[in-house]
C-alpha cells in the first residue's frame, strides 16, 4: 500500500518537475522579450504581463507542493534538537497530521474559490476564464494534503524522516 | 476554548510544523468563528500571488541560485583577494564583502554560510586566523547582505508595507555599508593583534582575476544602475538579471551542465514556493486582524504606556531581535510588519526608515543566541557544537548591536540618499 502511494507520488513529482521547468523557462524568456520589445520596438505582447503573473502563481504553488515532498517548508524548529529520538517521532506525527488536516481545509476552501470564480465568469488572457489558471490552487493544496498524509503514515510505520527540518538543514 | 486551541497550535509551531499551516490554522479559525467563508483566505492568496511586483522574486532567486552553483563565488573571492588581500586582515574583509554581495543576490543567509563559508572558513584557517574568530566571522557575515539590493527581504518588506522598492533599495545602502565597515575595523584590529601574516600586492593578479570575472562584473551595474536611474522597473531588472546570468553561466562559462539546470530551477523554486505560501497565508491573517482593528487597539495600549518615540524604538529593537531569533526573516516580515507599521507611524517614524530597522534587526536576530537560525546552520556545516559557536559569535554580536543602535537612532543614515 505504502509502496503504491509512494510510486504515485514519484509520478506526480515528474509531472511537477516538467511543469516547473517549462513555466520558469517561459517566464524568463517572456519577461526578457517584453523588455526588448518595449525598449527597442516600443511595443509589447498585450497578453505578456497577464501570462507572467499567472506563471508566478503556478511556479510558486508548484514550488510549495515540491517543498512539501522534500520537507523543506519554512518552520520554527526550536524544540526538536533537544528532543530524544522517540520524542522527535511523536513530534513528527503530530505536526504532519496537523498539516494534513489544515491543507485539506485549504484545498476545500480553494475549491469553493474556483467555483465562485467560475460563477463570476471573468476572463483573462486570450479569453480564457480566470478560474482555469487558478485551478492550480486546489490542485497543489490537494497534493500537499496527500503528501503530508504520506509523511504522517511514514512516521507511523517508523521509517523515513521524523523532523520536517532534517533535510533542509543539510541543504541550506 | 479559543485559548486552548491557540496554545495547541503554538505548541505545534514550536515542534516544527510548517509555519504556513500554523498561520492558516489561526486564520481559518478566525474566519470560521466570525462566519466568514474560508475562501476569503484563498482570494487573498490568489491576489498576492498575481501582484505584478512579485515577478521579481522567482527571477532574482533563480539568478542567485544559478550564480551560487556556478564558479562565480570562486571568481569573486579571487578578485576581491587580488584587490584587498594585501591589507592587514585582508582575507577577513574579503569574507565580509563577498558574503554581503552573495546574500544580497540570493536572499538566503543560510545559503551564504554554506556556499561561501565552505570555501572561506578553511582559507581563513590556512591564512593563520584564529579558529574562534574565523568561525564567528563566517557565521555572521552571511547576514550582512540583507540591506543591499536586490535582496529578497527588501522586496518582501516593500510589498508587505506598501513602500516604494526603489526608495528602500537606496535606504539600505548606507546602513549596510556601516555594518560592513564596523566589522572590517574589528577584523583588521584582530588580525593585527594576532599577527596574521599578510600577502603581497600583485598588480598582474588583479588583471587576471578581473579578466576571469569580466562577464559577471557588469551585473551590479545592470541591477543598481537600471533601478536607481529609473530606467528599469524592479521586475524588469530581475528579468534582465535572470536572462543575463543564464547566458553567462550556461553559455559563456559553462560552469553548469544543461542537464543540471532543472535541478537548480527546482531548488530555487522550492524556496520561492515556501516564501510565497507564507506570504499568502500571513496576509490573510493580518487582513483579518486589521479589519478587527487589532493594530489600533495595540497602538492605544502601547501609547498609554510609552510616550517617547525613543522608548518605542528600544522596545521595538528588543522585540524584533527576539522575533528574528526564533523566526526566519520572511515569515517574520509578513506577520509582524502589518501590525507594527501603523503604530510606528503614530510615533512619527518614517516608513522607509522603519523598513531598514526591521531588516537590520531581524537579520541580526538570526545570529542571536540561543536559537538564531544561522548558529544552527553553521554548527551543522562546520561540525562544531552550538556552545562554541555562541562563544565565537559574541564579539561580533556586540559590534552588530552597536551598528543596530546607530541605524535605529540615526534616521539620517537611512534617509540621506532619498532626498
Amino acid at each position: 500500500m505504502m509502496d503504491r502511494l509512494e510510486r504515485l507520488d514519484d509520478t506526480i513529482n515528474r509531472v511537477e518537475q516538467i511543469l516547473l521547468v517549462t513555466s520558469l523557462s517561459l517566464m524568463i524568456l517572456i519577461a526578457f522579450l517584453q523588455i526588448i520589445l518595449r525598449n527597442l520596438f516600443v511595443t509589447g505582447l498585450s497578453w505578456g504581463d497577464t501570462l507572467l503573473r499567472n506563471l508566478v502563481l503556478w511556479i510558486g504553488f508548484i514550488g510549495a507542493a515540491i517543498a512539501t515532498k522534500e520537507g523543506k517548508h519554512i518552520n520554527i524548529d526550536v524544540a526538536s534538537p533537544w528532543l530524544p529520538f522517540a520524542g522527535k517521532n511523536l513530534a513528527g506525527r503530530c505536526t504532519h497530521l496537523f498539516s494534513f488536516l489544515i491543507c485539506g481545509l485549504l484545498a476545500y476552501a480553494a475549491l469553493k474559490f474556483i467555483k465562485h470564480e467560475a460563477q463570476m465568469g471573468n476572463v483573462t488572457l486570450l479569453n480564457i476564464p480566470t478560474w482555469i489558471p487558478a485551478t492550480i490552487l486546489p490542485v497543489t493544496f490537494g497534493l500537499m494534503t496527500f503528501r503530508f498524509g504520506l509523511h504522517f503514515l511514514k512516521t507511523l510505520s517508523g521509517v523515513g524522516k521524523f523532523g520536517i527540518m532534517d533535510e533542509r538543514e543539510k541543504e541550506r | 476554548m479559543t485559548f486552548l486551541l491557540i496554545a495547541i497550535v503554538f505548541l505545534l509551531m514550536l515542534l516544527g510544523a510548517p509555519l504556513f499551516t500554523v498561520i492558516s490554522a489561526l486564520t481559518l479559525y478566525l474566519l470560521f468563528s466570525n462566519q466568514i467563508d474560508s475562501s476569503a483566505m484563498i482570494i487573498e492568496m490568489h491576489r498576492i500571488a498575481t501582484t505584478p511586483i512579485l515577478l521579481a522574486i522567482p527571477l532574482f532567486t533563480f539568478a542567485g541560485y544559478l550564480l551560487s552553483e556556478s564558479g562565480a563565488p570562486r571568481r569573486l573571492i579571487r578578485l576581491t583577494n587580488a584587490i584587498l588581500g594585501w591589507l592587514p586582515g585582508g582575507l577577513s574583509i574579503i569574507t565580509l564583502v563577498t558574503c554581503a554581495i552573495f546574500t544580497a543576490l540570493t536572499g538566503a543567509t543560510g545559503l551564504t554560510i554554506i556556499a561561501m563559508g565552505g570555501i572561506l572558513y578553511p582559507a581563513l584557517l590556512r591564512g593563520k586566523y584564529p579558529g574562534k574568530f574565523s568561525l564567528g566571522l563566517v557565521t555572521n557575515s552571511g547576514t550582512l547582505g540583507v540591506l543591499f539590493p536586490p535582496s529578497l527581504p527588501l522586496i518582501i518588506y516593500a510589498i508587505v508595507a506598501k513602500v516604494k522598492i526603489n526608495e528602500l533599495f537606496l535606504a539600505g545602502l548606507l546602513p549596510g555599508i556601516l555594518l560592513v565597515v564596523l566589522l572590517s575595523i574589528f577584523s583588521i584590529q584582530k588580525a593585527v593583534a594576532t599577527e596574521v601574516p599578510r600577502t603581497r600586492f600583485k598588480f598582474s593578479e588583479i588583471g587576471k582575476a578581473s579578466r576571469e570575472m569580466i562577464w559577471e562584473l557588469p551585473l551590479p551595474l545592470i541591477v543598481f544602475g537600471g533601478i536607481y536611474s529609473g530606467y528599469f522597473a524592479v521586475s524588469e531588472a530581475a528579468a534582465i538579471t535572470a536572462f543575463y546570468v543564464l547566458l553567462v553561466e550556461m553559455v559563456i562559462h559553462r560552469d553548469i551542465k544543461w542537464r543540471e539546470l532543472p535541478q537548480v530551477m527546482r531548488k530555487s523554486m522550492v524556496l520561492v514556493g515556501g516564501i510565497l505560501i507564507i506570504l499568502g497565508s500571513a496576509l490573510g491573517l493580518t487582513n483579518y486582524l486589521i479589519d478587527a482593528e487589532v493594530p489600533m487597539k495595540l497602538m492605544e495600549l502601547i501609547k498609554a504606556h510609552i510616550s517617547s518615540p525613543f522608548l518605542f524604538l528600544v522596545m521595538l529593537n528588543i522585540f524584533l531581535l527576539a522575533v528574528g531569533c526564533i523566526m526566519d526573516i520572511f515569515s517574520a516580515l509578513t506577520i509582524v510588519v502589518p501590525l507594527i507599521t501603523p503604530i510606528a507611524s503614530a510615533y512619527g517614524i518614517h516608513p522607509v526608515h522603519l523598513g531598514i530597522i526591521f531588516l537590520a534587526n531581524l537579520q541580526i536576530g538570526a545570529s542571536t543566541p540561543p536559537v538564531g537560525m544561522n548558529l544552527f546552520i553553521s554548527s551543522l556545516r562546520f561540525d562544531k557544537p552550538m556552545f562554541s559557536l555562541i562563544l565565537a559569535s559574541l564579539p561580533f554580536m556586540v559590534i552588530l548591536l552597536i551598528a543596530l543602535a546607530i541605524i535605529t537612532y540615526v534616521p539620517w543614515l537611512s534617509l540621506a540618499l532619498l532626498k
